[in-house]
């Protein structure tokens, strides 16, 4: 073989794309290109209006608004529908969605067990129920974080969750956390003090 | 298609490949190296600089993609949203396993290999490695010792740039190291306790490690961003990719053509030598051949095996190379998953700046002085200590607004972990061979592999979670949770043995210098050739011993030997 045609040989094998062999690895190539193709996000397809409302509450009071954004303000919400919707298996969907309703119900027997007045026609909801109700409720779902189902598995996976979906935001990243990308040398013995 | 001809061929451009490439060209000869998978270009494919925020699923990878795509490649941590692509896609690469006995193979096909994605751990060997076998009556004896391999050792660390700390210890020699990141004043304080507590015996070092501390060979130090499985633009880890390719390259004398997929040796029983080898096209599925006068198969323990198992002949009916009843036996591993860890009560006021890949390393302490009654061998621990930060939070009572603010204006305590590596004894029985009912996406025969952790890789397990435990208690840790992982093997992804080097070709595959017995213009410098698999990170001692077999192949290429 000539030179020329080697280079041209070996050329044309670099400049083509490297094709997926099976059937499967094929259609997934082209699922990925349409959801490029697609563009923006929809919002919330797994979670229902109230349970937007209950997760969004939930999450705001893991991590509140103070002088710096709070786990509602970054979206954290939105994330957890889109791990819900695109990442979660359906077995893990369906025990934390049941979860979700087990919060619910619990909210609904505490508040019954107090002497407020019940004038509504549906039960009540975890939303309806006042700040010190609602952090008696976590406070206690926060130590049943390790249940493998129900609300303190529910509320475990929140947790987490909007633990994530808040310290990988943006705003987090950036301007909470100011996360470092790069360092001039590893430095292992520098005086810290925790911010008061 | 007439056959491309070149002096040199070889297969496959990861860790050891991209070496002989480097060796073989600055020696004079025109080599081209054929690659399976694809290019990769750092300034689109590498992405440790992308932020979580960047990625889709905040780097927690596409769970659903991964679960159909890379069932096996899944079970490595860095099969994630960053680095997954550096992985191979499963269904395209098949091979089989039977059902009670998972042996997890994790593959990267692509220009540089598995050195993109490597744990960048380097420990020299020493003859408390090489002479096991033959002092303890396993497999066969190694036909070299230290000093046979000690000046490549050299010559390879002087080129990639291998930072750590000079200890002198016998079993471990130091290397020809750049100066070590230090430890942190957590690990400091562990190394101090530890040296009084064991006398010297348990000793918690800096981790050696291809990155490079200060500017070298004209690549940038490290920059610390702490990721290196996603790639490198600055170049400061060693990979094939950014290091030993790139030298080849300036020599005019290097062919790199990816989408190679080598299916076999071809083997002229006139000259007793290999002619060449069968090369399908990735993309357009035609076969071609490659012509030279040397083979450096380096394509990694199992493929370069499985090339040869391939290459049958009537002369080597069950494989070339075979005649010892060797090749594709002697599959090893290293056994991985036991330790602990702990919280290190203090210095809560210091912190660390700057994320390290690897820190600190305890070189392997049994069956070096004293002999342990139960187990061969012995293991070394990986680990280190840092504080979580907001990482913590999951594991933490509480929410609001003290919560939040601890996440993010505190760090929580110093932590430490220790997880062991251990040596794994080879077995016959351990093995690949071809499976008769399965082709690749290129249409080559697929791999069946059978292999199994024995009794003595069990013990070192479980005498691994005893000693991290031992370790942390007389540090005075806290909070000292045992780990043992019951992990199947390939999981470290050291796959060894399995073309094993001897000194009698009635019982191995290779000689002293990687050539294989049937055929000494093939050479096999990858995880194959390892005869034992010593408890330390194989890549250096596949490195070392690839330049040495390329100085040896060269030296009879030149007395007309070849």
């Amino acid at each position: 073989m000539q030179r020329r045609e080697v280079v041209r040989f070996l050329g044309a094998a670099l400049a083509l794309p490297f094709l997926p062999r099976s059937a499967e690895a094929a259609i997934e190539a082209g699922e990925q290109l349409h959801l490029r193709l697609g563009g923006g996000e929809v919002p919330f397809r797994t979670l229902n209006g109230a349970q937007q409302a209950l997760v969004t509450d939930i999450a705001g009071m893991i991590i509140p608004e103070t002088d710096t954004p709070g786990a509602t303000s970054v979206q954290v919400p939105q994330f957890i529908d889109l791990i819900l919707s695109e990442w979660a298996s359906d077995d893990e969907k369906t025990l934390f969605l049941a979860g979700l309703a087990d919060i619910d119900a619990r909210a609904s027997a505490l508040a019954s067990n107090s002497v407020q007045p019940q004038s509504q026609a549906r039960a009540l909801r975890f939303v309806d129920l006042t700040l010190a109700q609602k952090t008696e409720l976590l406070t206690a779902l926060d130590a049943a974080r390790a249940d493998k189902s129900g609300a303190g598995l529910a509320f475990g996976r929140l947790k987490t969750l909007t633990i994530y979906g808040y310290f990988t935001s943006k705003p987090a990243q950036m301007d909470i956390l100011k996360t470092r990308m790069y360092f001039d040398g590893y430095k292992g013995n520098v005086p810290f003090t925790p911010a008061s | 298609m007439a056959p491309l001809t070149f002096d040199a061929i070889v297969v496959g451009s990861g860790i050891s490949g991209g070496w002989a490439a480097k060796e073989l060209t600055e020696k004079g000869l025109r080599t081209i190296v054929l690659e399976a998978g694809r290019p990769i270009d750092p300034a689109v494919d590498y992405v440790e600089h992308v932020r979580p925020h960047e990625l889709r699923f905040r780097g927690m990878g596409d769970r659903n993609r991964i679960e159909r795509y890379q069932p096996i490649q899944k079970r490595c941590g860095a099969v994630d949203e960053y680095s997954g692509k550096f992985f191979v896609n499963d269904l395209d690469n098949p091979y089989s396993f039977p059902d009670d006995k998972p042996f997890y193979w994790i593959r990267g096909r692509q220009v540089g290999g598995r050195s993109i994605m490597w744990g960048r751990h380097t420990y020299r060997w020493s003859d408390l490695d090489f002479e096991a076998n033959v002092k303890q009556g396993v497999a066969v004896d190694w036909p070299i010792r230290y000093k046979d391999i000690a000046p490549w050792y050299t010559y390879v660390e002087r080129f990639a740039g291998i930072q750590g700390r000079p200890e002198g210890l016998a079993h471990l020699p130091d290397g020809h190291f750049l100066p070590p990141w230090p430890l942190n004043v957590a690990e400091e304080k562990a190394r101090e306790l530890c040296l009084q507590k064991f006398g010297g015996e348990r000793l918690i070092t800096n981790a050696r490690q291809a990155i490079l501390t200060e500017n070298h060979g004209g690549r940038p130090k490290c920059h610390l961003c702490g990721h290196c499985e996603r790639g490198c633009v600055t170049r400061s880890y060693f990979s094939s990719l950014t290091a030993t390719l790139p030298a080849a390259r300036v020599t005019g004398r290097l062919t790199l053509r990816p989408f190679s997929v080598v299916h076999s040796v071809i083997y002229d029983p006139a000259t007793r030598k290999a002619r060449g080898v069968r090369v399908v096209d990735g993309n357009t599925l035609k076969m071609f051949e490659v012509h030279a006068k040397v083979i450096f198969l380096c394509a990694s323990s199992m493929e370069s095996a499985r090339i040869l198992l391939n290459s049958a002949t009537s002369e080597f009916p069950t494989g070339l190379g075979n005649s010892s009843g060797e090749l594709g036996h002697n599959l090893s591993d290293h056994i991985m998953g036991g330790g602990a860890r702990a919280t290190l009560p203090w210095f809560t006021d210091r912190r660390s700046l700057g994320n390290r890949p690897g820190a600190v390393f305890v070189p392997r302490f049994r069956n070096v002085k004293t002999t342990h009654p139960d187990f061969v061998r012995g293991y070394g621990f990986e680990g280190g200590a840092e504080r979580a930060g907001w990482w913590r939070g999951s594991e933490m009572s509480g929410f609001g607004t003290s919560f939040k603010k601890s996440l993010v204006g505190d760090l929580g305590p110093w932590e430490m972990t220790l997880y062991g590596f251990g040596e794994m004894l080879p077995r016959h029985e351990n093995r690949i061979e071809l499976d008769p009912h399965l082709v690749d996406a290129w249409g080559i025969p697929a791999l069946r592999v059978v292999c199994t952790y024995g009794e003595n890789e069990k013990k070192l397990l479980d005498d691994m979670v005893v000693t991290a435990t031992e370790m942390f208690e007389a540090m005075g840790a806290k909070d000292i949770t045992p780990i043992k992982d019951d992990t199947a093997p390939g999981l470290v992804i050291h796959e060894m043995g399995t073309a094993r080097m001897g000194r009698d070709p009635k019982t191995s595959v290779l000689n002293a210098h990687n050539q294989v017995w049937d055929a000494e213009n093939v050479f096999m410098t990858d995880g194959a050739c390892m005869t034992s698999t010593a408890n330390q990170n194989p890549s250096i001692t596949y490195m070392a011993l690839t330049a040495r077999a390329v100085d040896h192949a060269v030296t009879l290429l030149k007395r007309r030997d070849l």
